[in-house]
């Protein structure tokens, strides 16, 4: 029996995903939580084999709650959750440690096999598609074009990451604290473009702006 | 007269004498105190007025009956010493007329404007500096010339020719002088009063600006600029020029006055013209004729000229042009000084006015990332969770399954499209290279209006990621064709689906119109969609959909591709 966490913030949709995965013989709802904080108080006590997390959460982002996740229960493999296109989501999932992402597609039931293959210990994850993420936060182009270069630590911190290693083991590689770790990913969560658009919409206006008005 | 007379009254008549005498001291005082009332009357006359114009023929009409003469007249100096302007009391208007010119300060008239100093004389006539009248002249005999001083410069000429009692005395002189002295007073006022009233116009003219600027219409500025700027500065010509993208060029962005029509939109050489200059140097340029050889055959001949640079933000975006017309008067040092702060004002606003521009723009982003959020994070979310318990109700109810189901794909079509819309909302391009999706969707963008109705857009799997360079080149290329073709079959709705499923790329396009015609397939129509595919190792099929439309696959493979 593969033990299943959910954290989403609406209700009816962990209750479609509830009833969707407890339908199955194999898998079992333990546990729930609508937000970041309760959730990592829960899995610990829960104890899941996968955690299926939203990247947007009201408390934070999915991503923070994954890394989190991974570095104090690296046994509990997790599952993106989202309602962001295939593209901000690998972005998310690779920056997240996340054995991979489902979107929110009601009809593709992707989401009972995904969980049936995490939890085999499979990556969702193409390698190739990995590395083509990998590849365009270092400054190649993609969603995250224009987005300011990254600074030596954030590519420390990208390429430890790229090697699937948890918030601590990345502290401990580079000699920095764990909450520092968490704020250079949430830098890097910023260049995939879902989060503080306005800012750097802003930028762009700034930098298209010659004629007089 | 006897003398053996004896006339004893001798003393009488010395008595007499110095009685006449003293009734004739009298007479002149009598007669002096009523001139010095003329004086007080005439000073009264001069300084009632404050235009300028007006002060000047108060004054030579003052002048006229103060010293009793038939003909009055002021001479103003021009800077090079010539007469500027010359106004007269007492010739009758034909007279004038048949005269045909006005004098311009030579002979006894430039004495007067030589000397600086009173000249008066009994016969002008005989006096050798005298060039004689012109043709059609009255005969003008007696003369006095006074100069009339404004701040100790020497600003023009009383003259007064003709007094009724024959000669011009020692009185008429310190008359006249007594009376240039208040008109200096006069003419200075009324100056002083002519420039603050063009303060205020240039403040008004200012005023327009900036509220033209900040009332929106923002392309209009420049050409409002000209206009208000041609009305406050007396001027013949005002231009506003900017910069081209070829650095060497500038570009006529507005123009009033003389030919102001011919002159918009019309390019120059940065290099020898004024509004170059000004423009390279952020400083004003001035000139009292254009130089020679700036002129390109479409400029008109101007006269003097001042460019002001048009600094925002300290850098500079346009220069000014003031231009009157050849030979006419120099602008004066103060609409000068006036016109650089028109500029330099003007800058300002233009500097506001993008300020409050980019707060909208901010205030626009805001409010599309909001929309974002709340399609992202409450639409999708609940139709997503109804979508789950829609199905889950179906798997209960067999009979029903089909129809719920119908519903639930309709719903996975809506989340799809707006996780378009939501990428679209969300994510700005900045000038780098453009992604996959950025690029088909301006692509539906600039297509649309030819197709009746916006075509569906939706995308399935991570392609920015996976299809970059030439290939993303060839899907726009291939969705382009596709969609140029669809124009030909009447349809009412389009699909494009671009999706990424395991290792192949495919792009679809469906319409429910009434088939693309055949001589439409013949031509080139499809076959360069198909060389695409084929030279990718991929294929392309048209086919008949069954409920009626075409649709249109292409589908290629892509190394290293993703496997969901």
């Amino acid at each position: 029996m593969t033990r299943v966490f959910l954290v989403d913030d609406h209700e009816i949709v962990r209750r479609g995903i509830s009833d969707l995965i407890n339908a199955e013989s194999d898998l079992e709802v333990v546990g729930e939580s609508p937000t970041a904080a309760q959730a990592l108080a829960r899995i610990a006590a829960t104890q899941p084999d996968v955690a299926v997390l939203d990247v947007r959460l009201p408390d934070g982002s999915g991503i923070d709650l994954c890394r989190s996740i991974r570095s104090a229960h690296p046994e509990v493999r997790c599952v993106m959750l989202t309602a962001y296109a295939d593209d901000e989501a690998s972005f998310a999932a690779v920056l997240a440690g996340a054995a991979g992402y489902v979107l929110k597609d009601i009809r593709g039931q992707k989401l009972v096999d995904g969980i049936r293959r995490v939890a085999r210990g499979e990556s969702l994850l193409p390698r190739a598609t990995e590395e083509k993420v990998v590849q365009a936060l270092r400054g190649g182009p993609g969603p995250a074009t224009g987005a300011p270069e990254l600074t030596l630590r954030e590519r420390q911190v990208l390429d430890a990451i790229a090697e699937g290693l948890t918030n601590r083991q990345i502290g401990d590689r580079l000699g920095l604290a764990e909450k520092t770790v968490k704020n250079y990913v949430s830098g890097l969560f910023a260049k995939l473009g879902l989060e503080r658009r306005t800012q750097a919409a802003v930028y762009g206006a700034q930098a298209s702006r010659r004629e007089i008005p | 007269m006897n003398a053996e007379l004896g006339f004893p009254d001798a003393p009488r008549s010395e008595l007499e004498r110095t009685i006449e005498e003293l009734v004739e001291r009298a007479t002149t005082v009598l007669r002096t105190q009523g001139r010095l009332r003329n004086l007080l009357k005439a000073n009264r006359a001069v300084v009632e007025e404050l235009d300028l114009k007006r002060v000047l023929r108060r004054i030579v009409e003052a002048a006229a009956e103060l010293a009793q003469a038939d003909y009055a007249a002021l001479g103003v100096i021009a800077p090079d010493g010539h007469l500027e302007q010359f106004i007269h009391v007492g010739m009758p208007e034909d007279t004038v007329r048949l005269i045909g010119h006005l004098p311009e300060g030579h002979g006894l008239l430039g004495a007067v404007i030589e000397r600086a100093e009173p000249i008066r004389l009994l016969h002008l006539g005989e006096d050798p500096r005298s060039v004689g009248f012109p043709a059609h002249h009255p005969a003008m005999d007696a003369f006095l010339g006074v100069p009339i001083r404004v701040r100790e410069e020497v600003f023009g000429n009383l003259y007064l020719t003709n007094p009724r009692h024959g000669a011009f005395t020692d009185e008429d002189e310190e008359l006249v002088v007594s009376l240039a002295a208040t008109a200096g007073i006069a003419i200075d006022n009324a100056r002083l009063f002519e420039e603050a009233q063009r303060r205020q116009r240039w403040s008004t003219a200012l005023a327009e600006v900036t509220s033209g600027l900040l009332d929106g219409e923002a392309d209009d500025v420049l050409p409002l600029i000209a206009e208000r700027l041609a009305v406050v500065i007396d001027a013949d010509l005002v231009t506003v020029a900017v910069p081209t993208s070829d650095p060497l060029t500038m570009r006529v962005a507005a123009a009033r006055g003389t030919d102001a029509d011919t002159l918009v939109g019309k390019e120059f050489a940065v290099a020898g013209a004024l509004a170059g200059q000004a423009f390279q140097s952020g400083r004003p340029v001035a000139a009292d004729e254009r130089a020679a050889g700036v002129s390109a055959p479409w400029q008109p001949e101007v006269g003097p000229t001042v460019v002001m640079p048009l600094v925002v933000g300290g850098a500079p975006v346009g220069s000014l042009s003031v231009s009157r017309a050849p030979g006419a008067e120099p602008f004066a040092s103060t609409e000068l000084d006036m016109a650089a702060e028109f500029a330099a004002q003007t800058g300002l606003a233009i500097e506001l006015t993008r300020a409050r521009n980019d707060r909208q723009k901010l205030g626009l982003i805001d409010e599309r990332s909001r929309i974002a959020r709340d399609l992202h994070d409450n639409v999708i979310q609940r139709l997503f969770g109804t979508g789950l318990a829609l199905q889950a109700l179906a798997a209960r109810n067999i009979e029903t399954q089909d129809d719920v189901l119908e519903q639930v794909d309709a719903i996975d079509a809506a989340i799809s499209e707006i996780r378009t819309a939501v990428f679209t909302l969300t994510t700005r391009r900045n000038g780098a290279e453009l992604s996959l999706r950025h690029r088909l969707l301006d692509l539906i963008g600039e297509v649309s209006p030819g197709l009746g109705s916006a075509p569906r857009l939706t995308f399935a799997g991570p392609v920015d990621l996976h299809v970059r360079d030439e290939f993303a080149d060839d899907v726009v290329a291939v969705v382009r064709e596709l969609l140029a073709n669809v124009r030909h079959a009447s349809a009412s709705a389009v699909e494009v689906e671009v999706a990424l499923h395991e290792d192949r790329l495919s792009v679809t396009v469906t319409d429910d119109g009434v088939g693309i015609p055949d001589s439409v397939v013949r031509r080139s129509g499809t076959g360069n969609v198909e060389q695409r595919a084929l030279r990718r190792g991929g294929r392309f099929s048209l086919s008949r959909r069954p409920s009626g439309g075409t649709e249109a696959a292409w589908v290629v493979p892509v190394s290293g591709g993703s496997d969901r």
